[in-house]
């Protein structure tokens, strides 16, 4: 029968002195702040290359094409390998630590950041790109017979309507970019996951330690679902959008009665 | 930059339409179309279902384009300028600014849904023209009120009836102060009892500003045309007065549609 080890257990998730190790409130911050960053870039690339996939040019249209089919089709894990390992040692480009303040943020974080973001742009591009065309063309030509271009028309008129598609999957994303961070431990940036395996390395419980780590995402991820919960309800009394899923089908999923 | 385009004599004539041509696919959908529209003229173009009459409308703004013969609206070739006689497509600044001449009114009304009435209307003068915003809203306000729907001012489109939303259509293509409208079947989304109100505000404009309006109500036609067209399978069959054209068609298939439609 395991000794379930209460003491290491508490220690490692409850305040202060959780947070007072360095590697889990580093971890923790590094965490958040990389879930954030890269999504933001997964934003912008995926606006970018939903636009490129439907632009004029082919060359746009190629180039969209090669990089969502690329990041889809390969493993995030190799993609942030070759990004650090791989770059690092043709010389092509190394990650340097870049130090703001007090603040150390390292090479391993920035590539990580990096492959994340870059890996989530070629999901958005999809999402956002079901986003534009789900709206009515009639939208597109009322504005190009007032005189806009397609660009401003894009801008002022189609997507403020699409964001409202965009945003209940974008915030799935979100949920996942949280967890998949994890991935980042294996070119040793310090996020949550990295920490708790250092902390393992010296103490050796990682029945406790693993469990404790876990409880860090579902924390994490909950609190974004009330979040979310707010922001899409938001979006629908203004707009007249349709009611997002309720907060129980959030956290559980959808199961029988609840899905439709 | 300013491409060269051939300019015609006659300032009063609007619309013209030289040997037009537009296929879809195979489908020859607009065969030879000639027709002038007069500054201040309303012309109403009717036919049966699939002849081509949005089609035609459509490439007066190009929103769609033609695959052969010229179309002009004030003088001013569309959607394509001369280069050592050979025709090339404008670019889409050109374009644009060229639509923004012409105001066009759809049958599925096509609001801008995230904006209110008065924002509708603001939306392309105050970002196309850049009109001051201020002035732009006091036009809006007072084009609102010739469509009776200064009230409404703040409500957005899914707050209005069908009706309502077509007049805020309205009011939202005048804004742009277009010198030619067109019009595609602008009642015949709409239920029964808000078709009198949209016609009414149609009729006003008329003779105001140069009108070409794809339409069955026959009603508007009589009062408010000075020339109906009518097309069947891309091609002008016939165009007269509304006089001449509801009491002595000369072709058979006016007489056949006519009978038809007025049952
Ligand atoms: N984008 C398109 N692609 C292919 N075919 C088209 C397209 N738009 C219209 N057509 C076809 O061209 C023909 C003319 O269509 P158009 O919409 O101009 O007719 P219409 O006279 O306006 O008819 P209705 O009274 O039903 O509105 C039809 O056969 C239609 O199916
Ligand atoms: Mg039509």
């Amino acid at each position: 029968m395991y000794h379930f080890d209460w003491i290491t257990f508490w220690n490692y998730i409850w305040p202060p002195s959780a947070f007072q190790n360095p590697l889990i409130r580093n971890g923790l911050i590094a965490t958040i702040l990389v879930s954030i960053i890269a999504q933001a870039l997964g934003v912008i690339l995926g606006l970018i290359a939903a636009l490129g996939k439907m632009s004029k040019l082919a060359a746009f249209r190629w180039l969209s094409e090669i990089y969502v089919w690329y990041f889809r089709g390969t493993p995030l894990l190799v993609q942030m390998s070759l990004l650090f390992f791989g770059l690092g040692v043709t010389h092509i480009y190394n990650f340097p630590d870049i130090v703001v303040g007090a603040i150390t943020i390292t090479g391993a974080i920035q590539a990580g950041t990096l492959a994340l973001g870059i890996n989530e742009g070629a999901y958005m591009a999809e999402i956002v790109r079901a986003g534009i065309e789900s709206i009515d063309p009639g939208q597109m030509e009322a504005a190009k017979s007032l005189g806009m271009t397609s660009g401003l028309a894009m801008q002022r008129i189609v997507l403020p309507q699409a964001a409202k598609v965009i945003i209940p999957p974008l915030g799935n994303e979100f949920n996942n970019m949280m967890k998949t961070t994890s991935l980042m431990e294996v070119i040793s940036a310090g996020e949550l996951f990295f920490g708790f395996n250092q902390i393992n390395a010296r103490v050796f419980k990682p029945f406790e330690l693993y469990i404790a780590a876990s409880l860090y995402y579902l924390v994490l991820t909950t609190i974004w679902s009330f979040v979310q919960a707010r922001i899409e309800s938001g979006l629908g009394e203004r707009k007249g959008l349709e009611r997002g899923p309720g907060m129980m089908q959030r956290l559980f999923g959808s199961s029988g009665e609840g899905a439709h | 930059m300013v491409t060269p385009n051939v300019k015609l004599a006659d300032s009063n004539i609007i619309v013209k339409a030289e040997k037009v041509n537009k296929h879809f696919g195979s489908l020859h959908v607009l065969k030879d179309i000639n027709i002038e529209v007069l500054k201040n003229e309303v012309v109403v173009i009717i036919g049966p279902s699939g002849s081509g009459k949005s089609t035609f409308l459509r490439c007066i703004n190009h929103l769609e384009k033609i695959n052969s013969g010229h179309i002009y609206v004030n003088g001013h070739m569309i959607g394509y300028h001369d280069r050592n006689g050979k025709l090339v497509e404008d670019n889409e600044r050109n374009i644009a600014r060229q639509r923004a001449e012409i105001g066009m009114v759809f049958q599925r009304f096509n609001l801008f849904p995230h904006l209110t009435a008065i924002e509708n209307i603001i939306e392309a003068p105050t970002r196309v023209r850049k009109t001051p915003a201020d002035q732009a809203r006091a036009d809006g306000e007072r084009l609102l009120a010739r469509v009776g729907l200064v009230d409404k001012r703040d409500q957005y489109p899914n707050q209005l009836s069908g009706g309502q939303q077509q007049r805020v259509a309205i009011a939202r293509a005048l804004a742009m102060k277009p010198s030619l409208m067109l019009f595609d079947e602008p009642t015949s989304a709409l239920d029964p009892e808000m078709i009198g109100e949209v016609l009414d505000v149609m009729k006003e404009l008329a003779h105001e500003m140069t009108m070409i309006v794809v339409s069955h109500e026959m009603g508007f036609a009589r009062a408010a045309a000075d020339r109906i067209v009518f097309v069947d399978e891309g091609q002008i069959i016939e165009q007269a007065s509304p006089d001449d054209f509801f009491t002595k068609p000369r072709s058979e298939r006016t007489q056949l549609f006519l009978s038809q439609i007025l049952h």
